[in-house]
């Protein structure tokens, strides 16, 4: 069983009858415990590519499996359910909640998950943030962050309803080199714990941390292959500093 | 509604004091309207109420009239003033109509102003003569002293009850009872001072001296004729055959046979309250329909408020779909806010009404009017219902905007 199973994917946007296509018949599979990055130029569909694979959109035509299961008869709640239980989201402009506590962003994918016990979300929510070595930044408001230690608040989000899968979207492209590192190093030693990481992004180098990447184009699978110089993100030292 | 979309939207609104108080101050002033018109329809109608309280529905008053005038009260004050004095209604009608069958017991009435003087003290004054047997037809109450009897009345004895004000005005502290007062010159001892009263169709009841009818007719006005007659009938239920009797009756005593010649009009208290009570119900709908608008000016302002909301944080909205809201869960956190905004308004608005309610009785009591100070349990229910509605009703559309907004849109709009 693939985790993800793409065949014949499209998609299509209709503006005032006008019809642009952003997607033109993609198959692919991502089995479970992969690091994909999708890479591309802006306005190659990889996004939109992200955002259908995350249930956040749906296709024009095409069949999703997920886990064998049909994402294209899905209704919206349903959607919503599989964003809850599957996928944890890492995107580029961090998107946390303003005027909140680091500790009650990372607990919001919980409340949707049906975890009415608060003291569990809350220790959930510590454990995710330890994993990410931001357990001194409980109680910090996220305005009160530097921009990597937004970024591991966003993957502590992420990663606190234990998901299948993380999709990280440019999860590097606002951060300075170091801080860059960092968050790989973190992806890529969850994806050794074996969570399945597909990393959206426009640079070759950020992508050469991943094991695999899928090169698009105009809205068309340009290559496919596995990287064989990986970039690995050698930063342990560095973040006891 | 659950507990989580009721904690979101405590928290939201808690993020934007001001503008969280100053719609909960929109709506809590329609409320407010609410409970204060409701409080004041309930004074005013106790105003109105204790006016006829004096009479019973039991009353029959047989009044003069010009002929051929129409028979409300206002049309024949009309015809007296314009000088027309109608001396028409004698002992002999009183004697008459008290002896019906359905007639429990009857008064004569007539009404003149005079000055009264007691030591230093004047004082103009109404004065109303009324037959000994006033207390068997209308409620009366004493302060003091006693009610001259039939002996009194029948021998022009010179005795008088001060109404409550004037007893205050001559004596002040001092006991009245036993007393000489001097009316028109004329000596009179004081026999009772009655209790408070207020005022009734425009009468200051207070500021009067009650005296015999006879005394008043022969000793101050030296004239033979009532301009009223009152009377309370055995059987409330029989109370339209007795009035036509009495004018049956009182044609006989008058040699009238055609009725549009009437010297005088039949009428009972029942009519009058009747015509008062639908006057209140008209102010009360006109009222009812101003507080209707008020209470939509403020469910338009939740919406508008609402909206304002959900515009501001699209972003968070998409946030919360990302990591698994459902549409519902959008909903209901929105819906939430505005239910609570309203629900707070309305009890803010509760009190803000009742304090409202009680600057409108000290204002009426300080005009000396007969008033209650009741917030009616109905108008806070209908405050509280009504305001929980309109933050439903109001607050649906933008809720329902905010649910149904695209999360890939929304996160665009940080």
């Amino acid at each position: 069983m693939s985790l993800i199973k793409v065949t014949d994917l499209c998609k299509e946007y209709v503006n005032d009858e006008v019809v642009t296509p952003v997607l033109h018949k993609m198959s692919f599979q991502i089995e479970e415990g992969e690091f994909v990055a999708i890479m591309g130029p802006s306005g190659s569909g990889k996004s939109t590519l992200m955002h259908i694979l995350s249930f956040l959109d749906k296709s024009s035509c095409g069949k999703y499996f997920f886990k064998d299961r049909d994402v294209s008869k899905l209704n919206d709640d349903e959607l919503a359910q599989m964003r809850s239980k599957e996928v944890g989201f890492v995107f580029q402009s961090f998107n946390l909640l303003p005027r909140t506590t680091v500790l009650e962003n990372v607990m919001l994918p919980l409340l949707y998950d049906g975890v009415s016990n608060s003291n569990i979300r809350v220790y959930k929510a510590k454990q995710a943030l330890v994993n990410v070595g931001l357990e001194h930044r409980l109680n910090y408001y996220t305005s009160q962050l530097s921009g990597g230690e937004k970024q591991r608040v966003a993957i502590a989000r992420a990663l606190v309803n234990n998901p299948s899968i993380i999709f990280a979207d440019e999860p590097t492209g606002n951060l300075d080199s170091k801080s860059g590192l960092q968050i790989m190093k973190i992806l890529q030693s969850l994806n050794e714990e074996g969570k399945t990481i597909i990393l959206v992004t426009h640079e070759r180098y950020t992508a050469e941390h991943a094991k695999r990447i899928l090169r698009i184009k105009d809205g068309v699978i340009e290559s496919d292959e596995k990287v064989i110089n990986r970039q690995i993100a050698q930063i342990a030292t560095e973040l006891a500093k | 509604m659950n507990k989580t979309s009721l904690q979101l939207a405590f928290k939201a609104l808690l993020a934007q004091k001001t503008r969280t108080l100053l719609t909960i101050l929109g709506v809590s002033i329609g409320i407010a309207v609410v409970i204060a018109i409701m409080s004041a329809g309930r004074g005013l109608d106790k105003m109105v109420m204790s006016q006829l309280e004096i009479y019973s529905p039991n009353t029959i008053t047989v009044e003069v009239k010009v002929p051929a005038t129409k028979k409300t009260s206002s049309e024949n004050a009309m015809g007296m003033a314009t000088g027309i004095t109608i001396t028409t209604l004698k002992e002999r009608d009183l004697i008459d109509v008290g002896k019906h069958r359905n007639i429990e017991s009857a008064y004569g009435l007539v009404i003149g102003q005079a000055v009264v003087k007691y030591q230093s003290e004047n004082k103009t004054t109404l004065l109303w003569g009324q037959g000994y047997s006033f207390p068997e037809v209308e409620k009366f109450q004493l302060d003091s002293g006693r009610v001259y009897s039939k002996e009194e009345e029948e021998s022009l004895s010179q005795v008088a009850i001060l109404g409550h004000a004037t007893k205050d005005a001559l004596f002040g502290e001092d006991e009245a009872v036993g007393k000489t007062v001097y009316i028109k010159g004329k000596p009179f001892k004081v026999v009772g001072v009655a209790a408070k009263r207020g005022a009734t169709f425009g009468f200051d009841m207070d500021n009067l001296i009650i005296l015999p009818a006879k005394t008043m007719q022969k000793r101050i006005l030296g004239v033979d004729y009532f301009i009223n007659i009152i009377a309370k009938v055995k059987d409330r239920e029989k109370i339209k055959e007795t009035v036509a009797e009495i004018e049956e009756i009182m044609r006989d005593n008058h040699d009238i046979t055609d009725p549009n010649k009437d010297d005088f009009a039949v009428n009972t208290m029942e009519e009058a309250a009747q015509m008062l009570g639908s006057v209140v119900d008209g102010l009360t709908l006109l009222l009812v329909a101003l507080v209707c608008v008020s209470l939509l000016v403020g469910g338009v302002g939740i919406m508008n408020i609402m909206y304002v909301s959900v515009s501001e944080r699209t972003f968070e909205i998409g946030l919360r779909k990302a990591v698994g809201a459902t549409n519902k869960d959008v909903l209901w956190q929105f819906l939430s806010e505005a239910v609570i905004l309203t629900l707070s308004g309305g009890i803010l608005g509760i009190i803000l009404g009742a304090i409202f309610a009680l600057i409108i009785y000290l204002v009426a009591v300080s005009y000396n009017f007969v008033w209650v100070y009741i917030v009616p349990l109905s108008s806070i229910i209908l405050a509280v219902g009504f305001s929980g509605i309109i933050g439903l009703i109001f607050g649906l559309y933008p809720a329902q905007k905010a649910a149904n907004l695209n999360p890939i849109e929304a996160l665009r709009k940080e």
